[in-house]
């Protein structure tokens, strides 16, 4: 589906050096190749680390985590994997020690929010279609809300998204399914209260 | 709204990214890539160190005993150098070590800030 491919997330095309030749400049002693790839993908990386704990201050600890060991194990970086995979992975595994840690010390399986304000289906009554969207993936369940949140950053890029979660990539295909089949269902579920 | 499973992976797409907190990169490379460099290396700080202790010894053995017992410990540890460094084997050993020294440096390279367990393609821990 070219239309599709098209529309595929930013981070796949990316003007200057790529990736692997900023790690190997960084590597050789040049800080500025680091500071590219961290203006490459703070975003993204904050994006995740904001969808999986949902709070601003732990997305914002998980992300300077992930980038200060991505710094200290850039030796590790095998020559031809994908820096945004790796780097995904690593704020990934941050974001589960915080998450295994929220639920040692709470009880509690999903973040807790701050405010004890609406849920995102009475939220979703008077926003606009993307923010509609966005509150129904806050309404997954965990592990697929993080499968959305992959597939948003990477495409369809199915076997990196396997590899940031460490899931086999046919367990990647049916949460993405499930996730899919779930957001219809509660956009529709919205729609309805809406009307 | 019902959507096709193309309407909603284009909905997903087209969806913009969360705005990380004002400062936070700029806190990422303070961190990583623009950290200041440490006032001393950590070879320095080894030399330092010694030179400290060799001052401190020599201090205490010129209080305890005065010049008499500080000329008779360094003609000692003079005599014990001197002794050790004719050998030929242990100058042999004392080579071999320095080379093999070099040696890793020119594979391993020198790492500021070490190397911590992080792979790529690790699994996740659950």
């Amino acid at each position: 589906m070219p239309a599709l491919l098209a529309e595929a997330p930013r981070l796949l095309v990316r003007p200057g050096p790529d990736d692997g030749e900023l790690v190997a400049l960084t590597l050789r002693g040049n800080p500025d190749a680091f500071a590219t790839l961290v203006e490459r993908y703070d975003r993204a990386v904050y994006h995740l680390a904001y969808r999986t704990l949902r709070d601003v201050e732990e997305a914002r600890d998980a992300t300077q985590e992930a980038f200060f060991k991505a710094f200290r194990s850039l030796r590790t970086f095998k020559p031809g994997a994908k820096f945004s995979t790796w780097i995904f992975a690593i704020a990934y595994h941050a974001c589960c020690d915080r998450l295994n840690r929220r639920k040692h010390y709470t009880g509690e399986q999903l973040p807790e929010r701050a405010d004890a304000g609406p849920g995102p289906e009475q939220q979703v009554i008077e926003l606009d279609r993307a923010a509609r969207l966005r509150c129904a993936i806050d309404a997954l369940p965990e592990k697929y809300r993080t499968v959305i949140t992959l597939f948003h950053l990477q495409g369809r890029q199915y076997d990196e998204i396997a590899t940031v979660l460490g899931l086999p990539m046919g367990t990647v295909k049916t949460h993405l399914f499930r996730a899919k089949e779930q957001l219809r269902r509660l956009l529709g579920e919205m729609e309805v209260t809406e009307t | 709204m019902t959507m096709d499973d193309n309407e909603l992976e284009r909905a997903i797409f087209a969806l913009p990214l969360e705005e990380p907190p004002a400062g936070m990169r700029a806190s990422i490379l303070m961190s990583t890539a623009y950290r200041p460099a440490p006032a001393f290396s950590f070879l320095e700080l080894a030399a330092l160190g010694a030179l400290g202790a060799v001052a401190l010894w020599m201090v205490v053995l010129l209080v305890l005993g005065g010049g008499t017992l500080f000329i008779q410990t360094l003609a000692a540890i003079g005599n014990v150098a001197s002794r050790v460094l004719s050998n030929a084997t242990t100058l042999a050993w004392l080579a071999a070590g320095g080379a093999t020294a070099l040696w890793l440096t020119l594979f391993t390279g020198y790492q500021p800030l070490g190397v911590a367990p992080h792979r790529s393609g690790t699994r996740a821990e659950r």
